[in-house]
């Protein structure tokens, strides 16, 4: 029971921690813009970088948006990691091989809470094999990255001892869970357990999956808390910095914040002299 | 001194004498592949040592940052930099504070960023030039002074650095070994900016310590701000400049143009880079024959910096940059134009359209565009009539960063080229992945004691190997004129010095020059060459 509400407390905290990371991203000030194309979502011109600017008295003209270039750029970097493909194969593999593994999992969870619900003979089947091959992907790819920072001087001397940590401690979780899982991953019984935790019933489990669900709780502590929660940190990096070149025009939306910001001004002042002449423009 | 494959982010504070030296530079092709084909760096003086931070690299790019005469003077500075760095995460850096601390939080090291700097490559892969090396120094003192983690668990989160006045200064000097290009954002698989770091250390150093280079500062956006451009342009003797303009266009091509000033209510109100009226005086003439030619309605403003484009606060300093850029919108504004038209100047264009975009809003503003889609529709649509035979020389495209990486203006310009001159060809890489020219943030105008060689051999050098390429065989080949086409002040002065120092103008008859004069050239009215590729053609 007392593992049970862990594991699932976990799950809530890693959900509350996320929401809030991202909430203090969504409500930081409005910046100035860093525009850097290709920016998707540029219709017709996305592909190769161009912009509304290549049109004479664009501010006259109707912006022409595709947010289906913006969602298919994102989904190709959410399932594919493109922007690695294209600038470092190398890494490209094991990281991928990494995320795809965890999404594996990921999927894997879901269909242990339906397995749970429905339990089809199929459903059995389809959830053991999308969870060993989650395992298997996350666990090598985990293994070979950190390979890469551990014998590569050009990465082992930007590693900080917190940024091993964070990947030993995901590869503690994945090698306890295969250790933990395996035998009821083949024989379809670890819905059982699922159906104990997410009930809060008596876990009747073993120590080897006791310290799995120990360490998995943790790391869902954690993640929010590391930078590991990059799954947030790499929306504002692209949509709210990168990609928004929202024109501040007469009426826009954009304009409208603007006037809200300008209604608190900063209040902490930079000091060289030259900051504090002519108009007060600080900021 | 250390070999610099070995130099670690925390080394920036190691007491040597220079941290690393420039020992190992990329072999250019071509005829600069031969030995001897380039002058050697200059060793730093004893002079400059005692009194300036050559202990990065041995270069001197910060001429106002001087050593400290008392150990008073060296805490106040450190005192500085941390007040300083403490206010880029607090509401004094409200315009970029997201942006900031989503690349102070995630990088993951994963270096993917580092083959698309050409400081880097060029160095044949110094780690001190390497995008995140900057980036992690800064990191390791915002945690040390500004996380919890930081000071409760010291180097197990990175938070191990020295902060003392070597590893700050060290740190302001290599601030200016980056173009801030962004070319290594456009990489990054997380979408940070390592561009972004190196602006907010200079930032640091301007606006809490008061220290930037004299070109930049007080002989650049000051001297725009007392005197209307960072020339030191005043309105009598810009109106004098004009003048000697419409008298050369009438000698070099029979036309009478007055280069209307002024004029209220005009469509267009064109800006300049200051800095053509004195070293190109030609790009302005033929802005002014492609203008008036075509019929556009269109002024010059001879009001406080309302002649001057440049915004060098774009490099170094938020104030700076507003204040250029809200004086530039008001010179607009008491002319009642309909909109500004930005004339070859990279930095000047992003500047206005796209930094100064959230400075302001409503009635303060003016729309802002480039000159590039304005020409390209006087060319489509036969506005102007054109004999590209009159081009038929090879020519090649640099890609200023600023609007096309930073701007997405993209294929106007290259859409010119192909109709105008027939034997265009591109470099590789072009568009959106172009390099920089090498004399980004501000230094293409900075001279300080060496370090206009660090500009030549080092930053400018992919840019330089980039034309060599684009030439192929016709490169060696002095009979051949080439031309270079960069349509931005900035990108000209540093291509300028790089053919100067190469003496490739002089070996092989390569030059460079803007779009607009290409145009011109090309001008079925036009009955004498307009380029004539002779030292002082106009
Ligand atoms: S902005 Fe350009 S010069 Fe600076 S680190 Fe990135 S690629 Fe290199
Ligand atoms: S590519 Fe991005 S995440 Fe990777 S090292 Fe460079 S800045 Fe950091």
């Amino acid at each position: 029971m007392v593992l049970s509400i862990y594991v699932i407390l976990s799950v809530l905290c890693f959900i509350g921690f996320s929401s809030y990371k991202a909430w203090k991203y969504a409500t930081m000030p409005m910046h100035s813009r860093l525009d850097l194309y290709p920016v998707p979502k540029e219709a017709g011109r996305a592909e190769y970088g161009g912009s509304y600017y290549e049109e004479t008295e664009w501010w006259a003209k109707p912006r022409k948006v595709s947010h289906l270039g913006e969602i298919k750029d994102m989904l190709m970097e959410m399932l594919f990691i493109k922007k690695l493909f294209q600038n470092q194969r190398k890494l490209w593999w094991p990281s991928y091989s990494f995320h795809l593994g965890i999404y594996f999992l990921f999927a894997w969870t879901i269909l242990l809470v339906i397995s749970v619900a429905w339990p089809a003979t199929f459903i059995v089947y389809l959830t053991s094999f999308v969870g060993i091959v989650g395992f298997i992907l996350a666990f090598v790819g985990n293994v070979v990255l950190l390979m890469h920072r551990v014998f590569e001087q050009d990465l082992k001397k930007y590693t900080t001892p917190q940024e091993y940590f964070n990947l030993i401690l995901i590869l503690a979780v994945l090698v306890t869970g295969i250790y933990a899982w395996s035998g009821s991953m083949i024989s379809g019984q670890a819905g059982q357990t699922v159906g104990q935790l997410i009930s809060l019933q008596a876990l009747e489990v073993g120590p080897a999956l006791t310290i799995h669900l120990v360490l998995l709780g943790f790391m869902f502590f954690y993640i929010p808390l590391s930078k590991m929660n990059h799954y947030i940190g790499k929306y504002f990096t692209f949509h709210k910095v990168l990609w928004d070149n929202d024109p501040n025009l007469p009426g826009s939306k954009v304009e409208q914040d603007l006037q809200e910001a300008a209604a608190n001004p900063p209040k902490t002042k930079w000091s060289a002299p030259h900051m504090n002449e002519g108009r007060d423009l600080n900021a | 001194m250390r070999k610099s494959a070995d130099l670690k982010p925390n080394d920036i504070s190691k007491p040597v004498d220079q941290l690393i030296q420039v020992d190992s530079l990329k072999t250019l092709p071509g005829p600069y592949s031969k030995d001897g084909m380039e002058p050697d760096f200059t060793e730093p003086k004893e002079a400059w040592k005692s009194k300036y931070c050559t202990s990065l690299d041995g270069f001197v790019g910060i001429d106002t940052l001087v050593r400290p005469s008392s150990p008073e003077e060296e805490d106040e500075f450190v005192r500085k930099f941390i007040s300083g760095l403490e206010k880029v995460f607090a509401d004094s850096n409200n315009n970029f504070l997201q942006p900031v601390q989503l690349t102070m939080d995630y990088c993951a090291k994963c270096n993917t960023c580092s083959e698309a700097c050409h400081v880097f490559e060029a160095t044949n892969h110094n780690e001190l030039y390497r995008p995140i090396y900057r980036s992690e120094v800064l990191r390791k003192i915002y945690k040390k002074h500004f996380t919890t983690s930081g000071k409760l668990l010291g180097s197990v989160v990175g938070a191990d650095i020295d902060v003392n006045w070597e590893s700050i200064a060290r740190l302001g000097e290599l601030a200016y070994r980056c173009n801030l290009c962004r070319r290594c954002a456009q990489t990054c698989p997380l979408g940070l900016d390592n561009a972004l770091m190196a602006r907010e250390i200079r930032k640091i150093f301007s606006q809490e310590m008061g220290i930037a280079p004299t070109p930049l500062h007080t002989k650049g956006s000051m001297l725009q701000l007392q005197t209307g451009s960072s020339t030191g342009i005043n309105k009598a003797a810009l109106l004098d400049m004009l003048e000697f303009i419409e008298e050369d266009i009438e000698e070099k091509t029979g036309r009478k143009i007055k280069i209307p000033m002024d004029k209220k209510g005009a469509d267009i109100l064109l800006t300049h880079n200051a800095g053509e009226f004195m070293a190109w005086p030609e790009n302005p003439a033929a802005f002014a024959i492609l203008f008036e030619e075509a019929g556009l309605d269109w002024t010059l403003s001879s009001s406080m910096i309302g002649y001057d484009n440049v915004n060098y606060g774009l490099w170094y300093d938020d104030s700076q940059a507003k204040k250029v850029a809200l004086q530039q919108f008001q010179a607009a504004k008491e002319l009642g134009v309909r909109r500004i038209i930005i004339g070859e100047c990279g930095h000047a264009h992003k500047a206005a359209a796209v930094s100064a975009d959230r400075m302001t809003s409503g009635d303060n503003k003016v729309p802002v565009e480039s000159f590039l889609p304005l020409l390209w529709e006087l060319v489509e649509t036969k506005r102007l009539k054109f004999d590209p035979e009159k081009n038929n020389f090879p020519v090649t495209l640099h890609d200023p960063c600023n609007f096309v990486r930073q701007m997405g203006i993209v294929q106007p310009q290259r859409n010119i080229l192909k109709a105008i001159c027939p034997q265009f060809r591109e470099m590789t890489p072009h568009g959106v992945n172009n390099y920089c020219c090498g004399g980004g943030s501000g230094f293409a105008i900075m001279q300080s004691q060496n370090f206009a060689e660090f500009r030549n051999k080092v930053s400018a050098r992919k840019k330089f190997e980039q034309i060599i390429s684009a030439f192929g065989d016709e490169f060696e080949n002095p009979d051949i004129i080439k031309y270079v086409c960069a349509p931005c002040s900035n990108c000209k002065g540093t291509i300028r010095d790089m053919f100067e120092f190469y003496e490739a103008t002089a070996k092989f008859n390569v030059h460079y020059g803007g779009l607009v004069e290409l145009m011109v050239n090309a001008l079925v009215s036009q009955k004498e060459p307009f380029l004539t590729f002779e030292e002082d053609e106009f």
